[in-house]
């Protein structure tokens, strides 16, 4: 039942560089999808 | 249903089913039945893990919650992207690097066997209950739509689910939520564009936007901080971080997607690419629930959308009771609708006066149709009806039957179906890793052969599905279903949370001082659920830091305990 032996490497990611800078990519795009709903919520309330 | 929606239903259900068999074919070892051989692109990993999580319930019940409370509910998946970072930075290498099956088995490694004992039988009944209801949300549709008995849905749906996950176990499960994914999605934007095409003509997108938002249910962020209050920015963010904190890193219907990555990066641009999709697709399945509410300005909509509930007041005998309540329904409906078209034109003809006297007495009327739905509520209770009645779950449902195409009709129920059977397919194939895995193999029977613990999942998973149909009937005494799933939830996670923060976090903290914690943890969460009014997504934080604080204390008190540390699997 144990698995076979593998080799996990944390590869880098395919964009950005760095882990973290996706991690901070991710981050800025919470910040932008929160700021978005307030505007949405302003302008139909 | 017409014979072209039957046909677009088991057409779509039956290929994507044939294609996730196809692809789990050679599921013939432990490790690949449950996870994969370790060989699933990031892409089929994120979807299965967005499939899972988005079950019928949430097209169900949260287009009802938008259509009765806006938005709001959308500011619970804020703290999502948060946790779904430092899981990508802690537990995903370390769950990939410790080579477990599943991430209780990784407590052993760290604590003691007892442990990852307990944390494996919180999850069993936290995870337990839910699936019951993830089965549940379908079989009120076939009921409002056919007339047909919930057990019977419910058995049918479980028999189909159960098959082919014991069939192809993890690599099927992973293909079907692929492809349900895309089925829900497609079914989604279908839903939204068939509501603009059924709106009255003069009424253009941005008029609808503006009467949805007139009435309140466009409050996508509210900044309002309350204990007592389920969404808001603060709670969403916060308390909805730890309980995606808790859901993707402590659950093993999450965990075990994630395991079965081709490589640590694989595994966590799965729960990335997840945690940037999520907050739109709730927004958008939202949006459809707000559109439903401007859909029903203009047509008449029933005071009470559970059709059987509805039909019952209306009998001779209640009569006397339901027609004072019926006519003022029907008053504010035709007052709303009057000066919902009298906005429509004041913004057309650019009189923004006018406009605003509109709103004023659109608002009026919007909270006269609110306080006539309530007392329509309110006579089923008091007439033999459910306590606590509410109709969310049958808004949805009641407008696809009535109103869309034929075609159409196929189509929504089979996304309903079809993320029915996504969610229950994961946590019956999770409930089943873990018992086989972390108890059966653990405990009872420590040394025997691939195929013996392959037939024991198998054995398990099937247990697993007729245990979720035999518990489905909860649902219906739970009020809104989604928000019954995230309390359950939430009684459980804040335990497993602050269990996994001490393992990975707290290098001090022995066996002894984790499990007196977690049992700490859940007497708090008990404690806070029975005997304050604490919104639920509080119980998360407040078990992970009571777990953190009695395992720091007791391992402060009791170091010798740390010495004696297990051994996994």
């Amino acid at each position: 039942m144990p698995p076979a032996p593998r080799e996990m490497p944390d590869e880098p990611p395919p964009f950005l560089g760095t882990w973290p800078r996706v991690y901070t990519a991710v981050i800025v795009y919470l910040a932008l999808l929160i700021a978005l709903c307030y505007v949405f919520t302003r302008a139909f309330s | 249903m017409r014979p072209l929606d039957w046909i677009v239903l088991v057409g779509s259900l039956a290929s994507i089913i044939a294609y996730g068999l196809y692809r789990g074919r050679g599921s013939n070892t432990v490790d690949r039945y449950l996870l994969a051989g370790k060989t699933m692109p990031w892409y089929a990993m994120a979807l299965s893990i967005m499939a899972t999580q988005a079950s019928a319930i949430t097209f169900i019940s949260t287009t009802g919650q938008s259509y009765v409370d806006g938005m709001r509910f959308v500011q619970f998946y804020f703290g999502m992207p948060l946790a779904m970072v430092a899981l990508s930075a802690t537990a995903v290498p370390i769950f990939h690097r410790a080579k477990v099956y599943t991430a209780y088995e990784y407590l052993e490694n760290r604590f003691d066997a007892k442990t990852r004992a307990l944390a494996s039988v919180i999850f069993l009944m936290q995870r337990g209950l839910s699936v019951g209801l993830t089965f549940y949300a379908p079989a009120i549709v076939l009921s409002v739509i056919f007339g047909w008995p919930d057990r019977l849905t419910t058995l049918i749906i479980g028999i189909t689910v159960v098959l082919y996950t014991v069939t192809g176990g993890i690599r099927t499960v992973t293909w079907t939520d692929v492809q349900q994914m895309i089925v829900i999605l497609f079914g989604l934007v279908v839903a939204l564009v068939m509501i603009f095409v059924l709106l009255p003509r003069q009424i253009s997108f941005l008029d609808a936007v503006h009467l949805a938002g007139f009435a309140g249910k466009l409050n996508a962020v509210t900044f309002h901080f309350n204990w007592n209050d389920r969404y808001n920015l603060w709670s969403g963010l916060i308390g909805g971080m730890f309980l995606a904190l808790s859901y993707f890193g402590c659950d093993q219907s999450q965990v075990q997607r994630y395991l079965t990555g081709k490589s640590i990066a694989q595994s966590k641009l799965s729960l990335l690419f997840t945690a940037m999709a999520k907050i739109p697709m709730q927004f958008f399945i939202l949006f459809i629930g707000a559109m439903v509410f401007v859909f029903y300005i203009f047509e008449p909509a029933p005071m009470v959308f559970q059709r059987i509930e509805y039909n019952r007041i209306r009998q001779p005998e209640l009569r006397p009771r339901y027609d004072p309540i019926a006519a003022r329904y029907q008053d504010a409906f035709e007052r709303r609708k009057a000066q919902a078209l009298a906005i429509v034109q004041a913004r057309h003809a650019g009189d923004t006066r006018a406009e605003n006297e509109a709103v004023e007495g659109y608002r009026r009327a919007q909270q006269d149709v609110d306080a006539a739905r309530r007392q329509g509520a309110s006579l089923v209770e008091t007439t033999g009806g459910e306590k606590g009645f509410r109709d969310t779950n049958y808004i949805f449902l009641s407008f696809v039957t009535r109103y869309l195409p034929t075609g159409i009709v196929g189509l929504l129920i089979a996304v309903i179906l079809a993320a029915t059977m996504s969610s229950s397919s994961g946590e019956i194939n999770s409930l089943a890793t873990v018992s086989v895995v972390d108890i059966y193999k653990r405990h009872f029977r420590k040394h025997a052969t691939d195929h013996h613990y392959l037939t024991a999942s198998r054995v398990a998973t099937a247990f697993w599905g007729a245990y979720a149909v035999a518990f489905a009937g909860l649902g219906k005494h739970l009020g809104s279903l989604i928000e019954a799933v995230n309390i359950v939830g939430s009684l459980f996670y804040g335990s497993l949370l602050g269990v996994f923060v001490l393992a990975f976090f707290f290098k001090r903290v022995s066996g002894t001082g984790a499990f007196a914690g977690m049992l700490a943890g859940e007497a708090a969460i008990f404690a806070a659920f029975l005997f304050t009014g604490i919104s639920f997504l509080w119980y998360n934080v407040i078990g992970c830091l009571v777990v953190i604080a009695t395992g720091m204390a007791v391992s402060y008190v009791s170091p010798a305990a740390s010495a004696t540390p297990g051994t996994a699997r």
